[in-house]
């Protein structure tokens, strides 16, 4: 529940001698609460800009400012979920996975406290059944839904998604992606969500932007206020994802 | 129509399941069946083959050496020599382990140290320890000492070594989630890093178990056990002296029981709640 500014950042890697740049002069701009969908041909530098936001990677240029101060390096006001299903602790249940955060982030020391954190988020993302199982016994969607819990029980200022539910078979996405929402409309936070989905990136996004292709840059950033839930039968909705899909560069290198 | 259809895919398919599940049940009695009369195979090929080919001073029946065993352990000769070994063992294990744990810490912490920690590695583990026996002597005497310093040697390199690779193959993701939760420093290594790396460090143990056990009873058959009770080693090399060869077998018996009551009560239950519970094994 924080804005989030990005000004002008840019990021290179130096591969071979040569410099690659990767990001040029992003700037983005979130109120809190918005959900921002990044769409982007693969290898556009998507994930790098969410891994600068997220403060795994430092940018070249730029500032990146939440709530008005700069970010300080990594940490769980903005915590990332990646599209690895192994993005949980395989030594712990689904139940420890969630509280074991919250007890090192000091949200609280109470056992039965913590406990009833745990029970909430589980409900939330049904998998209260499971909350004694290790995430080896759970399927994709489960361990994204169990990671998706675990960051939010956390309460980021910023919620970072990159791709999510890439590796999931189209049902399952389907349901995560409505899920998803009834979180974000319950706890109100800050998202941004990369995929590389047009239709996922329009069902879901409060804004959607396009970046091109190496460099990245922003090609479009606009609001989409096409009303919840976004049905891909509707004239609005194809128009938008027309315009989208034009910006997406398809070519490759 | 549908429902009965419905219905019958229904029972076949739970008759698939239990067929599955018999079929899973049965393989397991065949494979244990199996197991087991081949060890009786093997007792009564060892019971009459001494007698048939006339060589039971050399080889006696199975029965003389169960009987052996049974007297010498119960005459309390065979039990005091079985202490005294998993005495050294432990104490040589127990120190190991935590040689092997400071090293590797150091290694992960300093490059440098790693550095010096892979030449000491590539001279010292392909060394046998036995052959490290005469300098260890001079070194250190003619004690228990000696031989806990070998049973060191055997295994504190491949402990660190298993350690290392480990902590080389946790996922990138790991390390970048406990960092992304708010974990550093020594938190993150004890609460996210040791236990992405504990299937191969319980490999190495495992490995640790069995070399030590060698390194022990070799040591002693070279060493001798003088001032000392001697381990089952000694006691091998003892009975086999006064050609006592129903003793010999009941001391081999002996290393052989209790290597696989660890193995399979200890370490192959830690490794079935810990690592195959959560699907990490190696």
């Amino acid at each position: 529940m924080s804005d989030l500014q990005i000004k002008n950042i840019c990021k290179s890697y130096k591969l071979e001698n040569k410099e690659l740049k990767v990001l040029d002069d992003i700037s983005i701009s979130l109120n809190s609460g918005d959900f921002l969908t990044v769409l982007g041909p693969s290898g556009c530098g998507k994930s790098t800009l969410l891994r600068c936001i997220c403060g795994m990677e430092t940018p070249d240029k730029g500032q990146i400012l939440i709530d008005g101060n700069p970010i300080a390096g990594i940490g769980p006001e903005r915590l990332m979920v990646f599209q690895d299903f192994n993005q949980l602790f395989p030594w712990k249940t689904v139940e420890e996975n969630i509280i074991f955060p919250l007890k090192f982030n000091n949200i609280s020391k109470n056992k039965a406290e913590l406990k009833e954190i745990a029970e909430e988020f589980m409900d939330i993302v049904h998998l209260k059944k499971f909350r004694n199982a290790y995430p080896n016994q759970l399927s994709g969607g489960m361990r994204q839904r169990a990671a998706i819990a675990r960051s939010l029980a956390l309460n980021p200022k910023v919620l970072l998604m990159d791709e999510p539910f890439g590796a999931l078979d189209a049902q399952t996405r389907a349901i995560l992606q409505k899920e998803l929402l009834l979180l974000w409309k319950k706890f109100n936070t800050t998202i941004i969500f990369i995929t590389h989905n047009v239709q996922e990136a329009i069902i879901l996004g409060s804004k959607i932007m396009v970046l091109g292709l190496m460099p990245a840059t922003v090609k479009i950033e606009q609001e989409n206020t096409i009303p919840y839930p976004r049905m891909p039968e509707t004239k609005e909705f194809m128009d938008l994802w027309k315009i989208l899909y034009e910006q997406l560069e398809t070519k490759r290198f | 129509m549908l429902t009965g259809k419905l219905i019958t895919s229904v029972i076949s398919c739970g008759r698939d399941r239990s067929l599955m599940l018999n079929n899973q049940r049965s393989e397991k009695i065949k494979s244990t069946a199996t197991k087991v009369s081949f060890l009786v195979a093997l007792f009564l090929l060892w019971e009459f083959l001494p007698t048939w080919t006339q060589s039971d001073k050399i080889i006696p029946p199975f029965h003389e050496v169960i009987k052996a065993f049974w007297v010498n352990l119960w005459t309390g000769d065979l039990l005091k020599h079985v202490g005294y070994s998993l005495e050294l063992i432990f104490t040589g294990i127990a120190i190991g382990i935590l040689l092997a744990f400071v090293l590797t810490a150091l290694c992960i912490i300093s490059k440098r140290f790693n550095d010096v920690m892979d030449v000491v590695i590539s001279i010292m583990h392909p060394l046998p320890g036995i052959a490290l026996l005469p300098v260890v002597m001079l070194l250190a005497g003619l004690g228990a000492k000696s031989i806990v310093i070998i049973i060191i040697h055997s295994i504190l390199w491949p402990l660190i070594v298993n350690a290392l690779a480990g902590f080389n193959s946790i996922p990138k993701i790991q390390t970048e989630l406990g960092k992304n939760l708010g974990m550093k420093g020594l938190k993150l290594i004890w609460l996210v890093m040791i236990p992405n790396a504990f299937p191969y460090i319980l490999s190495g143990i495992k490995i640790a178990w069995a070399r030590s056990w060698r390194a022990l009873v070799s040591a002693e058959m070279v060493f001798g056990a003088s001032g000392m009770i001697g381990g089952l080693g000694w006691y091998i090399y003892k009975t086999r002296f006064f050609m006592d060869v129903s003793g010999m077998f009941a001391g081999l018996i002996s290393v052989i029981i209790i290597g696989m009551v660890v193995d399979e009560l200890v370490l192959k239950s830690i490794e079935r709640n810990t690592v195959q519970k959560w699907g990490m094994s190696v």
